[in-house]
């Protein structure tokens, strides 16, 4: 009954847009497919993957060593806090050699694009320097900046900036370059 | 209850161990614990994992919400806080909730973190044991608050509010005598790398039950 009340608003909203774009030009997307909660299954069930985390598996680094470094506002140092975490990237690495990482940086400060990408890459090249100082060979490594692309959240507030302002260590089965 | 002194300062102070299990050992509490490790110059305890139950521990589940990714969400009913992650997932962690963890509820952030931070025991509790220290250093044994604090601050600066380690890991899951969001040390430890200053935290009595509702509208939360 919800959902058939929800299809039915969803109708009308349709509608809505639909009318709107009668009047003006503007591109009126189609709206976006219900979700199936089955699908998703509920809040508090084990995420794919994560039923039974076994060792130097990506889900043990997720959830036991941490993928993501976090910068100050226009900042690629590396304060105590990230060292902590890259202490145990390093370790994971070196204990299950057959991974590699792609060390991505992101940014989101004041002073526009290229700017933000410059720093974004700064902040990977800091990773990624890290964990070769640790001892990771540096040939199971590769770090790009993304500027302010895929922004965690997308907002002005600094709840947003914080999260976005980050390098991601992305575990990766094989050499590979590019995204 | 009558709880004498060593027991009291054995069993975590502000945990109110013995006043939550009356029945706990020392031999008891110790099985709680599995060697030691060092973080920051304090050797401390370990909590022995297979002591506890697995709902307890930290894990990745998925989590339905309008919450953006980066949000700290803590279910107070039900003992969990949420750390949401990308593709409506999150990491969970099993928490106790203190009598202080009950007198706030809302939106704040995360304004500052402390290591090994230093317990000032609040003036009623110094009231209530009079043979309670002015204030137990970081890094004691003694100290309820573990490992780390991340205080929160809300619009009004700050809320009091505070997740915070543990001396008493058998709380973990129940509702205690005192202390606000109380966590396992390690998962404390945890949660303090993953959340740069500025993370925004919500605090709410318990999350909805049908998927449907989002976390928009929590229920009115306790007077103060």
């Amino acid at each position: 009954m919800i959902l058939v009340h929800g299809h039915f608003r969803r109708l009308v909203v349709a509608g809505l847009l639909v009318t709107l774009a009668a009047c003006t030009t503007t591109k009126i997307e189609a709206p976006e497919p219900a979700v199936n909660p089955n699908e998703f299954g509920n809040t508090n069930d084990p995420a794919a993957g994560f039923e039974n985390v076994q060792p130097g598996t990506e889900q043990d680094f997720i959830l036991n060593v941490g993928r993501r470094t976090f910068f100050a506002e226009n900042s690629a140092a590396l304060d105590a806090t990230a060292r902590v975490t890259l202490d145990q990237q390093i370790a994971f690495l070196k204990k299950y050699p057959q991974w590699y990482a792609k060390v991505q940086g992101f940014a989101d400060e004041p002073g526009g694009d290229a700017k933000m990408r410059q720093i974004s890459q700064q902040r990977a090249d800091a990773v990624m320097n890290y964990l070769v100082a640790g001892g990771v060979p540096a040939s199971r490594l590769w770090a790009k900046g993304y500027g302010k692309d895929r922004v965690v959240r997308d907002c002005a507030d600094r709840a947003c900036k914080v999260q976005n302002r980050r390098v991601i260590t992305n575990l990766r089965a094989s050499r590979e370059d590019g995204d | 209850m009558v709880v004498s002194r060593r027991d009291f300062l054995l069993g975590g102070m502000a945990a109110g161990a013995a006043g939550l299990c009356p029945g706990l050992s020392l031999a008891q509490s110790a099985s709680y614990f599995a060697g030691t490790r060092t973080d920051n110059g304090v050797t401390f305890r370990a909590t022995n994992f297979a002591r506890i139950d697995k709902r307890w521990h930290r894990q990745v589940v998925k989590f339905k919400s309008t919450e953006p990714e980066g949000t700290v969400v803590v279910d107070t009913r039900n003992h969990f806080l949420y750390l949401i992650m990308e593709n409506k997932t999150a990491i969970r962690y099993g928490v106790s909730v203190g009598k202080e963890g009950f007198k706030w509820f809302g939106r704040a952030s995360i304004d500052r973190k402390a290591l090994w931070p230093k317990w000032t025991p609040p003036p009623e509790m110094r009231q209530r044991h009079p043979e309670l220290p002015l204030s137990v250093e970081g890094g004691s044994p003694k100290n309820p608050l573990g490992a780390r604090a991340l205080y929160l601050h809300g619009t009004g600066g700050d809320t009091g509010y505070r997740f915070h380690g543990t001396v008493a890991p058998w709380s973990i899951g129940t509702d205690a005598s005192s202390g606000c969001i109380r966590m396992f040390n390690e998962d404390v430890i945890d949660l303090y790398q993953r959340c740069p200053i500025g993370t925004a935290a919500y605090v709410i009595q318990h999350l909805a039950d049908q998927a449907e509702k989002s976390l928009a509208k929590p229920e009115e939360p306790d007077a103060i």
